[in-house]
Order: structure tokens, then sequence, then C-alpha cells
């Protein structure tokens, strides 16, 4: 009897999801959103109060940005909570393009398998957490990511002492995977292209992964070529890891926002931006205000001063203070410095530029013109 | 009439509130450009389930039925082996050897007091994992070979007719039952020893040799071997199955034992007495007097360690092993909305609960009749 | 409606208390060995087997404690695995909090002590070991003298308090439950006060904050379900068995994760959302209320007819009588279950690690990632500590839940 009950809540339950989905299925996919003004008083409210997430950071003061913890370089936290990181300062980039200061972040670390739907739920303002610009993320995800930030691509890790030089040398092994991401995806196709066999061993998380490698439970790890470059730089003896020389995917990656929200999108998406033209203009962090005086009226207009015929401050309309450049390369600093400083030459990942130098040294970063 | 207005105003009330929360996930999920139905259940799923032949181009659907199954798989073989191992550890704490008692309650004191999930976790970073590696494997005797990739044991491989013979194992264990009940009637009624087991044993081996012989070998044996990182032929237990495993049985038995102790206990002393009386030995005693009664005092707290096994089996995303809750983490991840993957999750759980309280009903009930 | 085995099942009793041992015979050591090892031969086939095997794990233990694992690491990381990351300057809030409550329990212990028979010194001493066992290992990890002096202090605060609570007169013990109540409120004011945000609460503290904030919480929801779940409305009845039933169906972490994932699609954009900690506190709530219910239910079942039928014939409204004769008594035979499902509860609070919360175990697997420590095998050693962590809390309270069963006398009516 008990159990009928109960029996009968869970299909009331079922049916009430049931119908939840079901009422609105025609509408999914033909209204975007921000689009359509949508009718009907309730709704139009709070749509236009979802369309406002630029406001609404103004007004709470501070960005909440889903970021990784256990990359170095990338996103890692201290023994004190600190996080710091490639990814980590593109936050404090947003931040002090939004709100005029770096430090005005809530840093909410998340796994690779939580991070959408955090995003999805409005639970944070913006992603800057490694994530791999690809056409369904952009499609179903319901995520828009902005200006790319750092070119990447998948490369594989072995033991040293391991007798693997190429991929094609691991037939019967097996890999570690983080799931839910691309190179999960990227290393079927490539172990499949390539006729090799494998067992995968995916994993949510990076220390658990870790954890297995380091005890052989598998024979290679794949991720982001940085991501690996970042663990093996943390390990008090690096040269027991070797990263095998092919790379084989594509992965760029960038912040991203949640779809819908255009004016949003264009404040972080510029934010990046400024970062990589102040590297073009050579405006870095220590020279910021003798350039504000710049003869060069491209940046006296990039930094918010005013110049020009009428001597008026240029003033995009981004939504955006008109020398929010100043404060991002101020207090982050410029695409090349964020670079140095994480991930660079002189860091314990000693990363090169490679692609992701500036496109007149060869590179492919290239901001549009601010103007 | 006060009093249906009070009721009619508690569920309009309840109503409304779900009714808000609804609204608000169906605006919120069309805001997000997320699908509002349960169309993305036939989209491939695009990922390798690790000890599964699922692959990436199967339907999630299918994806989350191997969740399921891989939960029950964890669920079933726990409970059995947590039944055995906490009732032996239960008779163990009242045996009248000090050692075998003081070291029963060590382990039960132990186990019982620190969270199912940092046992597991030990199991699998600090047990499992520390076995040799797969290049260092143990192999013993050619039947087993274990290293922190699986523990690989022989195993059946079906060949021709395996079907059939399925089938023919199946109707000897339907006639090994049916003899079993003639003999308990034939005791019943006449007095002659019954053998029951010995009846129904011989029933089962004679018709499954037959059925062996007829279809040709049906099922043909398969060792494992290893060659370098790979091992062939045999059945591969993971490591993450191991870990869960062991969690879960060593946790749970620890509770079980203190039930199994508990009803022993609560097994009127008279019985114990007037089986003394009777001149039975210990073992008679415990087999046909004590056991039979304390287990319909157990029976209830038994269902319900039961149930928190198969609710707790869901601690295996701490370790990786691809059971329902870590298979619905991963589809969330990959581009499907979160809200429906978790109330189905939910549903499922809910579904298997029920399923074990309503066997565990109907047992109860049987036994309960048996009485009078 | 026939009571299922599940009805039942929460009210699993906890384990009978241990038999009272037999008052002591005086063996000869050579007799008591004949008795208690060697009287079959099966026993003695057992003791020598299982006394080798034992014997072998106990060595390998005890090799492993000592000399074999690498104990810096939690020495370096203590301050982490008790407060995770609670800000350093505010650290005499979490020490302040420790002395209220240990004042408060050696004043409850000292009023307690008049009434109960007073303990045997042996059984005095086997009570504490779980906790001196815990104090001992933390001072040993601590790097400072200073942990140990605020650890002496308390314990010295505690014992003064008892001192004081033999010597109060009797009327005192009245205003025991208001003691209890201020130092509650009084240990969260001192961590909270003008103090860091529940979000950088972790380690121990965190793990603590859970479970105790989850019973507190928990309870009084917990009344009303069960009290729904028996209410003579049938649509009431309906609406509490369903939840009873819908949240016991599930495991904790789903819950969890429902918090941590789908809270934000339940509310308007821009709906002012709780933090992390306090989500997860909410989905503990929610969840234990469903268990609590059924004890209580288990309870208001245990009371007899008579009283109730006697309270309305003395023309108690049905309000009164179940505010005022029946809940009491209903509520004084389930303390024992109640204790029972704060220890799970205590336990369950690890499930918060797998959403990303700082608890204890969190911070314990964290550690060993640490650049200095990563890929040393260190997960043992931590695992161990915080298991023994976690079993001394939990050792302490089903021992005091069974004193307590039997002053009670549960289940002997």
């Amino acid at each position: 009897m008990r159990s009928g009950v109960v029996g009968l809540l869970t299909l009331a339950l079922a049916l009430a999801l049931a119908a939840a989905g079901c009422t609105t299925d025609g509408g999914q996919g033909a209204q975007p959103a921000g689009d359509v003004a949508p009718p009907g008083g309730g709704q139009a409210a709070q749509q236009r109060q979802e369309r406002n997430l630029l406001d609404r950071v103004r007004s709470r003061g501070e960005l909440v940005c889903g970021v990784n913890a256990e990359v170095p370089g990338f996103g890692f936290t201290d023994e004190q909570g600190n996080f710091s990181g490639f990814d980590v300062d593109y936050c404090k980039v947003i931040a002090a393009a939004v709100l005029g200061d770096a430090e005005a972040v809530e840093f909410r670390p998340l796994s690779t398998e939580q991070r959408f739907t955090a995003l999805q739920a409005g639970e944070i303002d913006v992603l800057s957490r490694n994530t791999t610009y690809t056409a369904s993320r952009d499609g179903s995800e319901g995520a828009a990511f902005v200006t790319t930030t750092f070119y990447d691509g998948q490369a594989m890790m072995v033991k040293a002492d391991s007798e693997f030089q190429r991929l094609e040398d691991m037939q019967d092994t097996a890999i570690c995977v983080l799931s839910g991401t691309t190179t999960e995806l990227n290393l079927a196709s490539r172990f499949a292209a390539g006729r090799i066999a494998y067992q995968p061993v995916p994993f949510e998380d990076n220390e658990t992964l870790q954890q297995a490698f380091e005890q052989d439970r598998c024979d290679g790890w794949t991720s982001d070529r940085s991501q690996l470059a970042g663990v093996r730089s943390n390990r008090p003896n690096p040269a027991e890891l070797r990263i095998l020389d092919e790379i084989f995917s594509k992965e760029p990656l960038g912040p991203l926002v949640r779809d819908g929200d255009q004016d949003w999108y264009d404040a972080v998406n510029w934010a990046v931006i400024a970062t990589i033209q102040a590297e073009e203009f050579g405006v870095t962090s220590r020279n910021v205000e003798q350039m504000k005086d710049s003869d060069n009226p491209e940046v006296r207009r990039f930094l918010g001063q005013p110049g020009g015929d009428d001597n008026t401050v240029f003033d995009p309309g981004l939504g955006l203070d008109p020398a929010f450049a100043v404060d991002v390369v101020s207090q982050v600093g410029n695409y090349g410095e964020i670079y140095d400083r994480n991930v660079g030459p002189d860091t314990p990942l000693g990363l090169e530029r490679g692609l992701n130098a500036l496109w007149t040294d060869g590179g492919l970063h290239y901001a549009p013109p601010y103007r | 009439m006060l009093r249906a207005a009070f009721q009619v105003a508690f569920v309009v009330l309840v109503g409304a509130l779900l009714w808000y929360l609804l609204g608000n996930l169906r605006t919120n999920l069309r805001v997000s450009g997320l699908p509002t139905g349960f169309d993305y259940l036939d989209r491939p799923a695009g990922v390798d389930i690790r000890d599964s032949p699922f692959r990436p181009s199967q339907p999630i659907r299918d994806a989350i039925v191997v969740g399921l199954v891989n939960t029950v798989r964890g669920s079933v073989v726990g409970i059995a082996l947590a039944t055995v191992l906490g009732i032996l550890v239960g008779v163990a704490r009242l045996s009248t050897n000090w050692l075998v008692r003081k070291g029963a309650a060590v382990y039960v004191e132990t186990l019982r007091n620190v969270p199912v999930l940092v046992t597991i976790i030990f199991m699998y970073t600090a047990v499992v994992l520390r076995l040799p590696p797969i290049s260092r494997a143990s192999e013993w005797l050619g039947l087993i070979v274990f290293s922190n990739r699986g523990l690989v044991v022989p195993w059946g491989v079906a060949g021709t007719g395996a079907r059939a013979f399925t089938g023919v194992v199946g109707g000897a264990f339907a006639l090994a039952v049916i003899v079993g009940l003639w003999r308990s009637r034939r005791f019943d009624e006449t007095g002659e020893p019954h053998h029951r087991v010995l009846w129904g044993g011989a029933v089962l081996v004679i018709v499954t040799a037959a059925g062996y012989v007829a279809f040709s070998r049906p099922v043909t044996l398969t060792l494992p071997t290893r060659e370098g990182r790979i091992v062939q032929g045999g059945i591969q237990l993971g490591p993450e199955y191991a870990a869960l495993l062991i969690g879960l049985v060593l946790y749970t038995a620890s509770h079980i034992a203190e039930i199994v102790r508990g009803s022993i206990l609560a097994v009127p002393k008279g019985q114990t007495e007037a089986a003394n009386a009777l001149a039975l030995s210990g073992f008679q005693r415990l087999r046909f007097v004590v056991l039979p009664q304390a287990l319909r005092i157990m029976l209830p707290p038994l269902a319900n360690q039961y149930l928190n096994l198969t609710k707790n089996s869901s601690l295996a995303v701490a370790v990786g092993y691809f059971e329902l809750t870590r298979i619905t983490g991963q589809i969330i991840a990959n581009a499907n909305p979160a809200p429906q993957s978790i109330a189905i999750l939910m549903l499922l759980y809910l579904a298997l609960s029920l399923l074990i309280s309503l066997v565990a009903n109907i047992v109860n009930r049987s036994l309960a009749l048996e009485t009078r | 409606m026939t009571a299922g085995p599940t009805d039942t099942a929460t009210l699993e009793p906890l384990p009978p208390p241990e038999p009272e041992p037999p008052a002591p015979r005086r063996l000869p050591p050579a007799r008591w060995v004949r008795e208690n090892l060697f009287n079959t031969w099966y026993n003695s086939l057992l003791t020598v087997v299982l006394g080798a095997a034992l014997g072998w794990a106990a060595l390998r233990a005890l090799r492993f404690v000592f000399f074999g694992a690498r104990w810096e690491i939690i020495q370096t990381n203590l301050t982490l695995l008790m407060v995770g990351r609670y800000p350093r300057d505010q650290l005499f809030r979490p020490w302040l909090a420790i002395l209220i409550v240990s004042a408060a329990a050696g004043l409850g212990a000292g009023l307690a002590a008049r009434t109960a028979p007073r303990p045997a010194r042996w059984d005095a001493f086997k009570r504490a070991a779980p906790g001196l066992a815990l104090l001992a290992v933390l001072a040993a990890f601590a790097r400072t003298p200073l942990p140990a002096l605020l650890v002496a202090a308390s314990v010295a605060a505690c014992l003064a308090a008892r001192t004081a609570g033999t010597r109060l007169p009797d009327k005192a013990a009245r205003w025991l439950p208001l003691v209890y109540l201020g130092t509650v409120v009084g240990a969260y004011l001192a961590l909270t006060a003008g103090g860091p945000g529940w979000d950088s609460w972790g380690g121990l503290l965190l793990t603590l904050y859970l479970a105790l904030g989850g019973i507190v919480l928990s309870f009084p929801i917990g009344v009303l379900l069960a009290l729904g779940r028996r209410s003579s409305f049938p649509a009431v009845r309906l609406v509490c068995v369903g939840y009873i039933e819908l949240i016991r169906g599930v495991p904790l972490i789903t819950l969890l994760l429902m918090g941590q994932f789908m809270l934000g699609f339940f509310f308007p954009q821009g709906f002012p959302r709780p933090g992390l900690v306090v989500r997860a506190l909410i989905a503990i709530v929610l969840f234990t209320a469903a268990y609590v219910a059924e004890i209580v239910r288990g309870g208001l079942q245990g009371v007899p007819k008579g009283q109730s039928e006697a309270a309305q014939a003395i023309g108690l409204s049905p309000v009164k009588t179940t505010v005022l004769i029946v809940l009491p008594q209903a509520l004084r035979n389930v303390i024992p279950a109640l204790v029972g499902q704060f220890i799970s509860l205590f336990k369950d609070t690890s499930l918060v690690a797998i959403i990303g919360l700082l608890d204890l175990l969190f911070v314990a697997q964290a550690i060993t990632q640490q650049p200095g420590f990563l890929g040393q095998g260190l997960q043992a050693e931590v695992l161990v500590f915080a298991s023994f962590v976690y079993w001394s809390f939990c050792y302490s309270m089903s021992r005091a839940s069974q004193r307590l069963e039997r002053r009670l006398g549960v289940g002997e009516r």
C-alpha cells in the first residue's frame, strides 16, 4: 500500500517533468531568448533583467568567474587558497574592464563536468577555464565563446623511462584522460585513425587521474599540451615525465559566457581583445601612464584619452568605461605580460609563444581595430 | 468543511510552489538555449565507457542503461558479499573464543565509525592502485592475473548452442528445486530422511552435465594470459570496481554484523536452553533453533542496509567506476541539460529503492506466515 | 496500512548495549586461556590461525604508523586540515568556540555526575579514551607549543566547570538546557560575528558545522513531517509520505549535486543565490529531515494510545495533547536513535568533498597534490589520519548513545 502511494508520487513527478518539457518543446531553438521581444509582462521583465548581466555584475560589484583549480600555470590554488594562472588573470582582466578593480572577482573552482551547467544555470558570469571552442559547445551548450586567448593542441605525456616515442608505439595501452573534454573525443578519433588499440581510462578530476597515472594505472596521459606542461612542471622532478612531440588536435582555448546576452558578450570580448591590442601598441603595465600622452592618436583613443580633431574621448558604446583599457593593462598587464608571467619561457612551464605570438611575429593573435 | 478547506489550501500551496519552481526551470532552460524536453536522450553519447562494449555513436539512453547495469552489478554483488561477511562476523562476535570475539569487535567498531567514502577512496588510492603494475603483474598458476589494472580470472566463452545450454541449466535448477520440495513433503508425510540438498544437487549436476555433453561443449573456459601490457582471455574486474566493492562490503558488513548479533541476542534465552536440553550440538543449535528465529528479527533492518548499500554505490564517482551517477555526470558534461539528467538519475534510484523494499516486503511476509 | 520492513528499518535499534560483563571471575591465567582460547579443537585451530593473521596485521599496522609513514604532510598541513582556508588571523575564533563548548560540556557532565552513579575509574577512562587519543595525536602533530597550551586550557576549563557543576545547588540543573542553547549560540557567534563568511570555512570545522547544523535544523522539520505523516488530513499525509519516501529513496549525493547545479535553474535570474556551503547545508537538512521524521514517527507510535485518550478525557485540545503529552514521551524514546542519525550524518558530510567543498576529506586528498608532497604516494598517510579523526568522533558518540540508551531504559518497558 505504501509502495503504491510512492509509486503514484513518482509517476506524478515524472509527469510534471515531462509536462514541463512538452509544453515548451515547440519554442526551443526557434526563439533564442534575447532576440525576440517576448509577450507577457512577467517573462518580459525577467528576460530584460536577464539581458542585463553587465548591470547586474556592476551592482553586485563583483565578477563570479568559473576557473580551474588544478592546473598550474592556468588555474591553480595555493595553500592559502589564492588563485593564480593564465585563465585566472583573464578573470581579473574582465573584472578590471567592467568594474575597474581587478581584485573584485569571486573565483568558483569547477570540474570539467560541472563547468557548462554552472554557466547555463547562471551560477557564474564567465567561464575562464581552458575550455576549447567547438561548434557543438557554441551551438548546444548555450555557450558563446569570446576571442581565443590561447592556441593549444592535444599531446600525450608518458613516463620518461617508457619505450613510447610516437603515438604509434602505444599499441595496447591504457590512456588516462579527463572525461567530458574535447581531448576524450580527439583521443578516440586519433587512435581509431591510426588503428592503435587502446583502453581509455577516463577520470573526473586531475587529482585522481594523477594518482592513477603515478601508479602506472595507465601508460599515457593525454590532454592539452599546455596543461600537461603545467602538471609536469609542478612535479618535484619534471624530468621523470616526457611529452611526445606530436600535437594531434586544434584546441583554441578562451573565456566563454552564456548565450543570449549580447551586451555582456561584447564587454567580455573587448576586455580580452584589449590585452592583445595593448601588446600590439607596446602598452605595458609599466609604461601605461606615459602612453596616455602618446603622440599616436590610435593609442590615445585606445586608452580613452581625449584626442582627434575635436579633442573628445572615444566611446565605442561597449558599455565599458572609455578608459577601461588603462585599468586592464595597469592592473593586470597586456597579453605578453600575462603570458610570460604564467606560462612563458621563464616559468616552470617554459612554453614558447609559438602560435600565441602576435600576428606581426608570425602568431595568431590579431586584435580587430579599436575605432 | 473547515477540514476540507484546509486540505485544499494546503494542496494548492504545495502545488503553487512546485508550479513556480518548474516554471522558472522552463524559462531558464529556454533562456540558456537548452532543450526543455527529453529528446536529447537520442543523441549520440560521443564517449567511451570503460570496461563496456559501449560505442561513442550509441545514444545517450543506452549509456544510462549501461550505468544502471553497472550500478546493479555493484549493488547485487556487494549485497551478497556483505551478507556473507556480515553474518560471519556477527556470529564471531558471540563466539566463545576470546580472540575471535575481540577480533570481530575491533573490525566492527573500526569500519562502522569511518565514513564509507573514506574507506572506498582508501581502498582505491592506497590499496588497489598500489598493486603491482601490469609490467610486473602477478600470475597465479596460470589461472589468475592481477595488477593495478584489474584482476583477470578464467571465464567461460560462449560457443554454439550456448543459449540452449543456458536454458538447460535453468531447467535443471527448477527441477532441482522441485525435487527438493518433493523430498520435503515426503519427509513431512513419512518421516524418512529428506536429504533435500543431496537430491537437488544431484539432479542439478546430472542434468547440467548431460546438457553439456549433448550440446558438444557449448561453453569453454578461457584462461588469462599476459602479453606485455595486455591480458588476453578471462574476464577482467577493473580496479575501480574492485575498490568500490571492497569499500562497500567492508562498511556494510560491519553494520550487518551488528544486526546479526543483536538479532541472535534477541532470541529468547529459553530457546537456547531448550536446544541444549535436547542435546543438540552447538552447530545444530545455531542452524535449527537460533538462526531461523533471529532471521525474522533481522530482516527489516537488513533490508535497510541493502538499500543503503545500493544508494552508497553512487559514491563510485570518487574513484571513477562508471555507474549511474558517474555516467550522468559525464552526460551533463557533454552538452546535455543537467535538470532532466539529474531527474532521471533520481527516478532510477527511487525505482531501485522501491524494488528492494518490495522484495523485502514479500520475503518478510512469507517468513511471517511460516510461523503461524 | 501494513508496516513494511523499511518502516521499522529506520528505527533500527542501535545495536543492543554490550551485555554487562558478569562479575569478573578471577581465573588463574592458564585456566582462562584454556577456557577462552582452547576449549575445543576447532577453537584451538581458530585461535592459532586468527592469532597469526591478526598478529601479522597488527605488526604491519604498527610498523606503518611508527616507522613507515611519513607524517610530515600532516604536520605541515595541520591547520589546513582543521579549519581549511579560515583566515589565519582569525584563528582565535575557533579556539574561543572550543573553550566555550568544553566549559559547557564540563558543566553538563558535572551536573549529571550528581545523579548518575559514579562510574568506575576504568570505565571513566575508557569513555574518555578516544577523545584523549585524538587530542594526543593532534598535539603530537602540532609544530608550535601554542595549540598544545590552548588544548590544555580547554581541558582545564572543562574540568573546572565539571567541579563547579557538582557543587551547584540542585535547582541549577533546571537551567541546563538554557546553558546548552547559550553555548551553541555563543560558539556560533564566536565564529561568525564580524568574522569570515561560511565559504571560507573548511577542514574539520566545516565537517562539524555541516553535521551540527544539519541535525539541529532538520529536527523541527522532521518533527513536523512525522506529525504530518500521522495527520488525520489525507492530503497532508500524502504530501508528507511523498516527501519522506522520495528523499529516502535517493542517495544524498544526488541531492548535493542538485543543490550545486540545479538550484540556479529553479530561481529567476538575478535571484540572490546562497553560497556553496549553505547550499550543501540545505541539501543535508532536507535529506536528514526525512530520516528524522521516520525516527520520530517510530517514537510517536511507541506512545501508548491510553496517553492521548487520557489527555482528551481531561479536556485537552488535540494540539495540546500532541505538544504536551505525546511528543515529550515520543522524543524521549527516540533520543538514542537520533544520536545514531547524527553519527551517520557526521559520516555523510564527507560527501561534500565530491562536490568540491573543502571539508576534512577534501583537504586530506588535496594536500597530497602540493608541490612538496606530490607523487610520493602519501594517500595512505592522509586517509589514515582523516579516518582516525572521523573514527574518534563517531566511536565516542556511539558509545555515549549506548550508555544513554541504558540509562533511559529504552526497550526495557
